[in-house]
């Protein structure tokens, strides 16, 4: 399949793009950012790409529906989105460091998508349960708020590091980090938006699951982990907005509800469910 | 603000359901309680996990309903507890809200003006008149309240958006408590059940999933036709099942359901979610033995009816026939009335004895209940069994459900509402200097600071565009 083998090229891609926004960093170079911006633009254009033609080639097998319907590319989903938000991110603030602590995320998504044993990356046919309009609205809102938790996840990496720096430090590394208060606030734009989409992921969830099986809501483990996720974010919220949490503690607490994302995602496969991710 | 700041601060009930504290501990108290009911199986896999638990920890499992913890009686009190909680934090907070909302700001303030940037001020060559008069019907167009003033030549004008963005928030809670009640609602006042239907059966009674009990419906539902199809690799690609739904066994409704399309009837809506293969009734054996020649004889039989043996030692019935037993393919229970005795015999004949034979462990091989020469001198071969579907019906009355759609869409409202708007209050002021006039913006919102002071530039920028001869200060 054509959309496999781009999307495996698009991983190396992605790879080659952390690199250069590492080196770019490390040897404080400003043309190894920009060659990083390139290959990024290069791989999700090739990303872009490679989803279209898969969703076209499950047309012409008889099959088609739209390209979120299994481990395999809900990870590539993952992936696009989380590299649309950087783009995004990296031309409003003009500042290329965030792709050190962002594009090894998608990277990592898609080559353990590409590469796994266990995921088929077949186009396969869907059960009569998953053909839902709500479904596909589920995947996308969840997997973009996966992503833009994911894009949290790295801006508070990058603040607990900048911490680290201080005026008299000559370290040209943790320099070029972007001041806290950018971070900071950034951080919690992430996370907002996160939870709004997580909120649209969980009810389209359930209205697809009312319509499938009857029940908006049974406790399954996957559904309880995303609860469990909505909750720890709705906690940081509250912590923030009200008693006035900022810096140090709501990254750290970006990183235990970014971890519950991960764990609703994989961890859950561990426990017993019916989603059909978990196989 | 910490503290209450309504008449009911001396009410140490009220200040501690009004506390945000609680809010946070409560919300992590619900994850974490959540977290366990993944961890421990709950229901009906919890079978296995309690035959492995000490008689001491398994009682302390079961009175504290750990195993069915999200249905308990404390998960509900801690639900509760949220709501007391959001409830009484809103109240004590609203009249606070309502007043920042609705404050009547005077157009003519100074404080915004304090420590005013370079760019928000500019100059232009009309008179405060003139001036004020543009920047009137621009802003007009662009806010929905405005209240201006004239004091001793110059003009202030004042100029608010957003306001409801205050209460987004109050949305946002008040749709947790809708799907708080709504969910409650249906758990009081619902049911969820099952049932299986044979294609060109009815029935008016359905199985309660819980309580495993029969329940009876005020109608009986038909089942006229299943069919499914199948993609090139076996799986389903679609199933549905048209139903009757008959009252008085008078036919009200024909519809189809499948799967992702219920249908609702009187309350209770019915949804495709499985099938499977049922006997039918009639089943084409051959027999071989007295009477038979060299080729045994065909014979179609009706489960359940006796039939004479072909030589008359008795009578036979096919007491059960099996779509599928144990993996070994169809198979039916042949029971033997012998004519001279009481004693039955009863054994198993498969459409494939061969492959059967090959799967049954050794001991049950030599066993007479699988033997289909059990009764001597015949020897049953089966040949086929009609096989009809069964389409599995879910049955549930939720009515909650809509309350809890109404919450979910004003969650997503309010969610909106509180992120991406903001109140955002404007000031201008134009003085007159000398021949023309100084033209001030100041702004004030209660979040995204960023996205005012964008609309302070535009709204400058705007303002020069309506009017020639003007000059930064
Ligand atoms: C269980 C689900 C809950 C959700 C989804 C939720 C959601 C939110 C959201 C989105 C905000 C706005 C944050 C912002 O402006 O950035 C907020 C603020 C707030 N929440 Fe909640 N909340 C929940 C529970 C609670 C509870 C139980 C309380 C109890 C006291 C509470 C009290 C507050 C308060 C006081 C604010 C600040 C309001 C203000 O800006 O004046 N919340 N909540």
């Amino acid at each position: 399949m054509i959309d496999s083998i781009i999307l495996s090229y698009t991983t190396f891609v992605y790879f080659a793009a952390f690199m250069l926004y590492l080196l770019a960093m490390v040897m404080n170079r400003e043309l190894l950012a920009r060659l990083g911006t390139y290959a990024s633009l290069i791989g999700l254009t090739a990303q872009t790409v490679a989803i279209i033609l898969r969703w076209a080639a499950s047309y012409r097998m008889g099959i088609g529906h739209a390209p979120f319907s299994n481990l395999y590319e809900s990870l590539i989903f993952f992936a696009w989105t989380l590299m649309l938000l950087y783009m995004i991110i990296e031309w409003r603030t003009r500042n290329r460091t965030f792709g050190t602590f962002v594009t090894p995320l998608a990277f990592l998504a898609m080559a353990y998508a590409s590469f796994s044993p266990n995921i088929s990356s077949h186009i396969q046919p869907l059960i009569p349960a998953l053909k839902s309009n709500w479904l596909i609205s589920h995947v996308i809102t969840c997997f973009f708020g996966y992503a833009a938790f994911g894009v949290s996840f790295g801006l508070s990496i990058m603040y607990l590091l900048k911490r680290l720096d201080a005026s008299e430090k000559k370290n040209i590394f943790l320099k070029l980090i972007p001041p806290r208060g950018i971070l900071d606030d950034l951080n919690y734009q992430m996370m907002v938006i996160g939870f709004l989409m997580l909120t649209l992921g969980i009810i389209t969830g359930s209205v697809w699951a009312h319509s499938a099986w009857g029940s908006y809501w049974s406790w399954d483990p996957k559904e309880t982990w995303s609860l469990i996720t909505w909750l720890i974010y709705a906690a940081v919220i509250h912590s923030r907005m009200v008693r006035g949490w900022k810096g140090k503690k709501i990254a750290i607490l970006s990183m235990v509800g970014f971890f519950c994302v991960l764990f609703t995602y994989f961890g859950v496969n561990y426990l017993a469910g019916l989603h059909s991710y978990a196989q | 603000m910490k503290h209450s700041t309504s008449k009911h601060r001396h009410n140490p009930f009220w200040d501690f359901f009004a506390s945000v504290k609680l809010a946070i501990v409560l919300l992590i108290i619900l994850a974490i309680v959540s977290i366990l009911g993944t961890l421990i199986p709950q229901q009906r896999d919890a079978v296995e996990f309690a035959s492995r638990l000490s008689p001491f920890l398994l009682q302390i499992f079961i009175s504290l309903d750990l195993f069915d913890m999200y249905h308990s009686v404390w998960f509900r009190i801690l639900l509760g507890c949220i709501a007391l909680n959001l409830i009484i934090c809103s109240l004590d907070r609203l009249p606070a809200t309502w007043k920042r909302f609705s404050a009547r700001l005077e157009p003519d303030r100074t404080k915004p003006f304090d420590d005013l940037p370079q760019e928000q001020s500019s100059r232009t060559d009309e008179t405060p008149q003139q001036a004020g008069g543009r920047i009137g019907r621009l802003l007009q167009s662009r806010y929905r309240k405005i209240r201006e003033k004239e004091v001793g030549g110059d003009r202030f004008f004042y100029a608010e958006k957003g306001g409801l963005s205050h209460f987004g928030v109050y949305f946002v809670h008040l749709s947790v408590l809708l799907i708080l009640a709504g969910g409650l609602l249906g758990s009081f006042f619902g049911f969820e059940a099952y049932v299986n239907i044979l294609e060109g059966e009815q029935t008016d009674t359905v199985m309660l999933r819980k309580k495993m009990r029969p329940l009876k419906l005020d109608f009986e539902v038909r089942c006229d036709r299943f069919t499914v199809d199948f993609y090139e690799n076996g799986a389903p690609r679609e199933y549905r099942s048209d139903l009757s739904f008959l009252v008085n066994g008078k036919e009200i409704k024909r519809v189809g359901v499948l799967v992702n399309h219920p249908v609702e009837f009187m309350g209770v809506t019915f949804y495709q979610s499985s099938y499977g293969p049922a006997p039918g009734k009639t089943v084409d054996l051959r027999i071989s033995g007295p009477g038979s020649g060299t080729s045994p004889i065909p014979m179609k039989v009706e489960s359940g009816k006796a039939v004479d043996l072909p030589g008359g030692e008795g009578t036979f019935r096919v007491i059960d026939a099996r779509g599928d037993i144990m993996n070994m393919g169809s198979a039916v229970l042949i029971s033997i009335q012998p004519a001279n005795t009481n004693e039955t015999v009863e054994f198993w004949v498969f459409k494939n004895e061969e492959q059967a034979l090959s799967r049954l462990p050794g001991p049950m091989r030599q066993s007479l209940k699988f033997n289909p020469a059990a009764f001597k001198p015949y020897t049953f071969f089966l040949d086929g069994l009609e096989t009809q579907y069964y389409t599995g019906l879910q049955v549930n009355r939720d009515p909650g459900v809509s309350v809890v759609w109404i919450g979910c869409f004003l969650m997503v409202a309010g969610l909106f509402f509180t992120f991406f708007t903001s109140h955002r209050r404007i000031w201008v002021r134009v003085l007159g200097i000398g021949t023309g006039s100084r033209i001030d913006v100041a702004g004030m919102a209660n979040k995204n600071p960023v996205g005012l002071e964008r609309e302070l530039d535009r709204l400058m920028k705007d303002m020069r565009k309506t009017a020639a001869g003007y000059e930064d200060v």
